[in-house]
């Protein structure tokens, strides 16, 4: 599931790995509780989801910029699709829950 | 944040990650540290907890990469093969050992007592010649067993030792070779950009 919310900051335009994790951020997803985005974005290039290139970056050094590619798009909408559906049947078993939480 | 850099590169050293590769990943982690560091982020907010190990998280980033391979299980049952032959070869030896032991000292008891009867034999009341030969073909035989069993003997022993070297840790060559690469891991580490 983190592998296609990078895919979809990544959407935003390309981006180097820090750059990733304050989008993600920005969104309201902190994900460096459970670990950190740089095993997941080597993955993605390693399956050939992504592609790099290096530029540099604001006044500072020369950085490695990640961005989708064809089959990182496609795998992004599959997914997409597949959470949706599985979003939609979840809510639809509890959201007939009344349920509410006190302090 | 530059030790923990320097831990990651001393573990893909270790790992024989490719060296333009090592170098890039350090390039990046070194730089978006830099920078988290500047905006008042901890390692932690960046790295999560990866953070507290260093040797983990480098690991685990090439292994996610695909630029180390991790070890094939026909080398974890080679290993435990390796583990499992001497001790067996050990425990044959070792049983062969004792039979050997046993044979040879009751073989000797017998050649002595047969030294002990033939001895008294006075020459004047000497049997035979062709009684005579019997003592001597019973020590020869004796004698003949008794080199069998010492040979067999001496031989199981040098099975013994040479199972307990193969099975011994210090000759295992892969721990030669991961001692090799640590003491490879000097202070120079990795060349840095």
């Amino acid at each position: 599931m983190l592998d296609l919310c990078l895919l979809s900051v990544m959407q935003e335009g390309p981006a180097y790995g820090y750059e990733m994790t304050k989008r993600l951020r920005a969104r309201g997803l902190t994900i460096v509780g459970e670990g950190s985005i740089y095993p997941l974005l080597g993955r993605l290039e390693r399956d050939g989801l992504v592609q790099t290139h290096r530029a540099a970056s604001n006044g500072g050094p020369p950085r490695k910029y990640y961005e989708a590619s064809p089959d990182g798009e496609r795998t992004l909408a599959a997914g997409v699709s597949e959470w949706r559906a599985t979003r939609d049947a979840v809510d639809g078993v509890l959201g007939l829950v009344e349920a509410e939480v006190r302090p | 944040m530059s030790s923990f850099v320097d831990e990651c590169r001393r573990e893909w050293k270790r790992l024989r990650v490719p060296a333009p590769i090592a170098n890039e990943m350090a390039a990046d982690l070194e730089a978006d540290l830099a920078e988290a560091q500047t905006e008042g982020a901890s390692a932690e907010q960046v790295l999560g907890s990866g953070a507290f190990d260093p040797r983990s998280f480098a690991a685990s980033w090439a292994a996610e990469r695909g630029v180390i391979h991790a070890p094939a299980p026909v080398a974890k049952s080679h290993r435990s093969l390796r583990s499992l032959v001497p001790v067996a070869v050990a425990c044959v030896a070792a049983v062969v050992i004792v039979a050997s032991a046993v044979a040879l000292l009751a073989g000797g008891r017998s050649a002595m007592t047969s030294v002990a009867v033939a001895s008294p034999i006075d020459p004047r009341h000497a049997p035979p010649a062709a009684a005579r030969v019997f003592p001597t073909q019973i020590d020869g035989g004796g004698y003949h067993h008794a080199l069998g069993f010492a040979v067999l003997l001496a031989a199981m022993v040098a099975v013994l030792v040479l199972a307990i070297l193969y099975w011994s840790p210090w000759t295992d060559p892969g721990r030669r070779s991961r001692r090799h690469a640590f003491a490879d891991d000097g202070p120079d580490g990795l060349h840095r950009y």
